[in-house]
């Protein structure tokens, strides 16, 4: 099967593979993607935004007001205190919206098949771990902003390191965590980099062994993909929401009871990594 | 697939190692990174302060209008325990005012049978009294015609006329004779 596969000539590469450059900046098939993706987020948040100022209404405008309504409660839900749960809104609701179209940008039937010297000139940003990476990069440091904004720098560097004289179990713990921040910000960038990239490359094989009944088969995996897009899309903003909940509560408390069910959605309690 | 394995270890050992191999270039990075927060700059000072005013004011019709539902059901509910309250008055005066009709109905009643016995009673020895004098004076009738009658017969036995004495001797012991 893998020979068979492998025979087929397919171009899959890891990385976002470069067009061109300016100056020292190497323009990448990502980037490229991404300056769509980027392009269609502004027009449609500001579109929306425009419209819900003037208030005039239509189906598209109430659509994506719902799903923002639904993004404010999920924060609300998250983060207990109100003041940093508004500020990490743009943030969070950003990452979702970005996140989603430039994953759904992914998904366009035929992105692979425009090529330039070989090369592919689309590919989905979330493919790219400069992206992912970059998105996990600005999630771990606004927590550690709020985290130390709220706690202090002291307060918040006693999350991670406490005397191990005193409280031995406390250190490591202490240890653990400062670990987990770091595990954290890379689950998060692999997490969305490995569903963005398996799902390019599942498209591409499905659409390579089905031949001639590509166009009755993939419409279903693409489905299936835009709905994984807007899974991924809410599992990277609910985690920037619950690590900047964890980063926001007092150390002096137990995770448990700062992750009461009041604070968080049933459904995205921190009993294990998503 | 075996060609992306040796593509991604060849990368590996010419590119900057394992970052390289996955694509990571830290001027693309950096590059991302401004842009995003340039992006949840812009949409966070221009866009999203309508969106959140907007959602926050929906939320505050929408909290004032189930106060309203709160407030009007609570007066339904107070309203209705009024009505409950007058029907349940209203109810018990009409059981009063049934009980005593009914009583004063059953006394009506009673007096009205009380007169009514007496006045059948009454109309009862009346009509007795009426009875016996009719038989009396009927006897006294019939006592008349019976003598009548026996003198009439007496005089046709005879053949002569009775005079009041005969016609008394005779008639007396004809009754004799007929008792």
């Amino acid at each position: 099967m893998i020979t068979s596969i492998a025979a087929l000539d397919l171009h899959i590469s890891i990385g976002a593979e470069k067009l061109f450059s300016v100056g020292p900046i190497a323009v990448t098939n990502a980037m490229v993607t991404g300056v769509g993706g980027l392009i269609l987020t502004i027009i449609i948040l500001w579109y929306v935004g425009g419209r819900v100022k003037k208030g005039r209404y239509n189906r598209f405008v109430g659509l994506v007001q719902w799903v923002f309504e639904g993004l404010l409660k999920s924060i609300d839900d998250v983060i207990p205190d109100k003041k940093v749960a508004r500020r990490i809104t743009p943030l969070a609701v950003t990452i979702f919206f970005f996140v989603l179209f430039n994953y759904w940008l992914g998904v366009i039937p035929g992105l692979d098949s425009v090529s330039w010297g070989g090369i592919p000139v689309l590919r989905s940003l979330t493919a790219d771990l400069n992206f992912t990476g970059g998105l996990a990069i600005i999630t771990v440091v606004t927590v550690q902003f709020y985290a130390i904004k709220h706690l202090g720098l002291v307060g918040n560097a006693g999350r991670y390191f406490r005397n191990p004289f005193k409280d031995p179990i406390g250190s490591f713990e202490g240890i653990l965590e400062l670990i987990g921040e770091f595990s954290r910000g890379a689950s998060l960038a692999l997490r969305l980099f490995g569903n963005a990239f398996a799902g390019e490359v599942l498209l591409m094989v499905i659409a390579v062994l089905t031949s001639y009944f590509a166009s009755v088969v993939l419409p279903f995996f693409m489905a299936f993909e835009l709905f994984i897009g807007f899974i991924q899309a809410y599992v990277f903003f609910i985690l920037t929401l619950m690590f900047t909940a964890l980063g926001t509560s007092s150390h002096d408390v137990p995770l448990s009871e700062n992750l009461s069910s009041t604070t968080l959605p049933k459904k995205v309690k921190p009993t294990g990594m998503i | 697939m075996q060609r992306s394995l040796i593509q991604f270890a060849a990368e590996s050992t010419t590119k900057g190692g394992v970052f390289g191999a996955l694509g990571i270039d830290w001027k693309t990075l950096v590059l991302q990174i401004v842009a995003f927060i340039i992006l949840v700059w812009l949409l966070g000072k221009y866009v999203y302060p309508w969106l959140i005013r907007s959602v926050d004011a929906r939320q505050a019709a929408i909290e004032a209008a189930a106060q309203a539902a709160r407030t009007a059901q609570a007066n339904a509910e107070e309203t209705e325990k009024k009505i409950a309250g007058l029907l349940h008055a209203a109810q018990s005066e009409a059981r009063d005012i049934i009980a005593t009709a009914k009583l004063e109905a059953s006394e009506a009643l009673a007096d009205a049978d009380d007169k009514a016995r007496a006045r059948g009673d009454q109309i009862i020895a009346d009509a007795q009294d009426q009875i016996a004098r009719d038989i009396a004076i009927a006897k006294q009738a019939l006592h008349d015609d019976t003598l009548s009658l026996v003198m009439l017969a007496t005089e046709k036995v005879l053949g002569k006329a009775v005079t009041k004495d005969i016609d008394n001797k005779v008639i007396t012991e004809s009754l004799k004779e007929v008792r």
